[in-house]
């Protein structure tokens, strides 16, 4: 083993640190709406136009095609310089569709999608869950029949992060009548703008609405936007969600440390209402240090899931539990933090800028939920890590 | 950058793991009081002097190597007298003659737990040990003991020998400054700490295959399941994080010792968490004396006691600085600070 970096990477490192420097909005982004939408395809663009678009893509596909390594370097200088944030309306192109359809799609798509993705043109929005298909995706009701050159769509889907603003959707449909669970399903490309659809905001406990509930009442798609084959949807949804947990996550990972040394710079000067400081405070002392070394443990899982990557290993179920490591943390970070605050913890009155802590303290809970529910990630640790026998 | 082990830390790891399951089953624990150390075995095979200096007769491996010989080591909660010994002889490099007795096993070393103000001492291991070794932040002192004056006393871990005696059983032979024998002592105690974790969830996790109630294995239930897992997530982040520890103490790298402490918290947090779960999943058989969680359990309350208190741990974690002065770290006199190294800033 060893920890260092070879020239190239630390010529890497510089480049797109003195980059972020000089580049970096100095706005923060608007809370919701149009304008956080805005914000983030603009950022989007200024990567695009300086090079910096498509870190894990192909080199033929526009990408950077960087290795494992120079994307945590990245996503390190990204947390150290308060780049925007990358999980944003941008997300689902850049980390799902994009790369589905590098692995599935036709060149058509490709040609056409594509550089919309990597400039900020196109935003993404995805439609797997429904009201009565979470964490058991495969029992997914929303149906499609052909009629001509056409799928012809009825049915809901939920949890449409940003459908409002999205200009197309990663959509999974059952097209086979009457067929059950990972068979007769189909992904495709839904256009957002199609006759038919209804996007309704849901007001989450943080007081805003940036998810949805999506309405397909004959919603008509060119067979043509079909990603794989018509069918065998769930084969070209699995190529997204495996790479979301190997490095989709690496960004979010590393920010935690940042927040992480800004708690206990918080606690070293915030007082408690017993009138000692925070950080003096043993049970919150001892929890902050707990949490600092899971968030190195964090980092260094990341380092050895790409090691073992690059030793031609799958991270397979290691996803897992990095997503309950990372989850867990996160969540124990922004509770620490709210008992902290005392009373300047509840003025929070629905904007996240004005009261980012609050924010994320409520945030905890659609992080351990969203992606697959901590609950399931422990099924799949215990099926497929510890080989125990099937609940289900 | 590479976070896995490479070709020839894995056989070395293998080495460790096949003389020491097989030389060493837990079973052996059972009704045995006090565990031979059997220094000589371990001398002969290498292992005393694997990362000793060649100069030494050693094999002038580095710390990863005896991270991974530890974290074996501590699987089948074995010796802790070959922690003491392996210490001591980087405590006492510069003593030609004194590190050749050692690295052959020839005189057994205890370690001091605790010495009060009025001169009262602890130790673990036999009185008739010819060494004590005490090891702190600032640094390591290597004691002949005299211990025809101590006594011993039971030990929840009946599989070590503790005493208590005066202080005027030790005269002072070597001292070292500087924290370098300290943060190789909390690499090797996190390494046996999660060998513990890791075997605690070894062993839970083949009995919930073959017991059976209400007609299925408890492995298809939930409410054992889902414990397993997060055993599982507790090992494997201190799995990753003690890797990484010990490649940077091995490099030198400035901020080793905010690396170690954490290693050490979360290695600690593992062994107790999937001690404490693995009785409680096994059931009725997890408190009898015949089953062997109980050894697991009893190893690890040894263990985690050892090498000063997660209070500094936290400390250096923190930012904050050790009361008895500044932590430095041994090569290059770098300030402990919550700065990662390798990024240039």
């Amino acid at each position: 083993m060893d920890l260092h970096y070879s020239e190239a990477d630390r010529e890497f490192r510089e480049r797109a640190r003195a980059w972020l420097k000089d580049n970096i909005p100095q706005a923060p982004r608007p809370v919701a709406g149009e304008a956080g939408a805005r914000f983030d395809r603009d950022w989007q663009r200024k990567l695009y136009e300086h090079g910096w678009a498509g870190l894990n893509w192909p080199l033929a596909y526009g990408g950077l095609g960087l290795s494992a390594l120079q994307q945590v370097i990245w996503y390190e200088e990204c947390a150290r310089a308060g780049a925007p944030h990358y999980i944003n309306t941008t997300y689902v192109a850049l980390m799902h569709a994009g790369p589905t359809i590098i692995a599935c799609g036709t060149e058509d798509q490709k040609a056409f999608h594509l550089p919309r993705i990597l400039s900020g043109e196109s935003l993404w929005c995805q439609g797997f869950s429904e009201p009565n298909a979470g964490s058991d995706l495969a029992s997914l009701k929303t149906a499609a029949v052909v009629d001509g050159d056409e799928l012809v769509v009825n049915g809901t889907k939920t949890w449409t992060t940003d459908g409002q603003h999205a200009d197309f959707q990663e959509l999974l449909i059952r097209t086979t009548p009457g067929s059950e669970r990972h068979r007769g399903l189909t992904w495709v490309i839904c256009d957002m703008r199609a006759p038919g659809i209804t996007v309704r905001p849901i007001r989450t406990m943080m007081g805003d609405a940036h998810i949805n509930t999506t309405f397909y009442d004959n919603v008509r798609i060119p067979l043509a936007n079909v990603v794989g084959e018509i069918g065998s949807g769930w084969k070209t949804a699995m190529s997204t969600l495996a790479f979301e947990r190997g490095t989709g996550f690496i960004g979010d990972q590393l920010a935690l440390y940042e927040r992480v040394n800004q708690a206990i710079a918080l606690a070293g000067k915030t007082r408690l209402a017993s009138g000692t400081l925070a950080i003096d405070d043993s049970d919150i002392a001892g929890r902050l240090a707990l949490i600092k070394a899971d968030t190195l443990a964090i980092r260094a899982m990341t380092f050895a899931q790409i090691s073992e990557i690059h030793q031609g290993g799958n991270p397979g179920p290691k996803g897992s539990v990095m997503k309950l490591l990372v989850t867990s943390t996160a969540k124990a970070l922004s509770h620490l933090v709210a008992e902290m605050l005392g009373w300047e913890f509840m003025e929070y009155g629905g904007n996240r800028n004005d009261h980012p802590l609050t924010y994320d303290y409520l945030w905890s809970w659609v992080y351990t939920i969203a992606g697959g529910t901590s609950e399931i990630q422990r099924e799949i640790i215990a099926d497929q890590l510890l080989d125990l026998p099937r609940a289900r | 950058m590479l976070l896995a082990l490479d070709a020839n830390e894995q056989a070395i790891a293998d080495a460790a793991a096949a003389f020491l399951a097989t030389e060493f089953p837990l079973q052996r624990l059972h009704g045995a009081h006090n565990d031979a150390n059997r220094l000589g075995e371990f001398s002969a095979l290498g292992w005393l002097g694997l990362s000793a200096p060649e100069a030494l007769g050693g094999s002038g491996l580095g710390m990863v190597e005896e991270m991974l010989f530890f974290l074996q080591l501590g699987r089948v909660a074995g010796p802790v007298g070959v922690l003491g010994q392996i210490l001591a002889v980087s405590t006492a490099r510069d003593h030609r003659d004194l590190c050749t007795a050692l690295l052959a096993g020839a005189a057994s070393v205890a370690l001091l737990v605790e010495h009060t103000a009025d001169g009262t001492i602890r130790f673990i291991g036999a009185a008739d040990c010819r060494y004590a070794l005490a090891v702190a932040p600032g640094g390591a002192s290597l004691f002949e003991l005299n211990g025809s004056e101590c006594a011993e006393v039971p030990c929840l871990d009946r599989s070590v020998s503790m005493c208590i005696g005066r202080d005027s059983a030790l005269s002072r032979l070597v001292h070292v400054e500087g924290d370098g024998v300290w943060c190789r002592a909390l690499v090797d105690v996190s390494a046996m700490l999660l060998g513990i974790a890791e075997r605690a969830l070894d062993m839970i996790v083949a009995y919930a295959k073959e017991r059976h109630t209400f007609g299925r294995p408890i492995g298809a239930y939930q409410a054992v399941r889902h414990p397993c897992a997060d055993m599982a997530v507790r090992v494997e982040a201190a799995r990753c994080q003690l890797f990484y520890a010990a490649t940077a103490l091995k490099e030198q790298q400035p901020d080793a010792i905010m690396q170690i402490d954490a290693a050490r918290l979360l290695a600690e947090r593992a062994a107790k968490a999937n001690t404490d779960a693995n009785i409680q999943l096994h059931g009725g058989i997890g408190v009898t004396d015949e089953f062997s969680a109980h050894l697991l359990l009893k190893r690890a309350n040894l263990l985690w006691r050892l090498f000063g208190s997660p209070r500094q741990s936290m400390q250096s974690l923190l930012g904050l600085r050790f009361e008895s002065g500044v932590v430095t770290c041994a090569k290059n006199g770098s300030k402990a600070s919550g700065v990662i190294a390798g990024e240039g800033r």
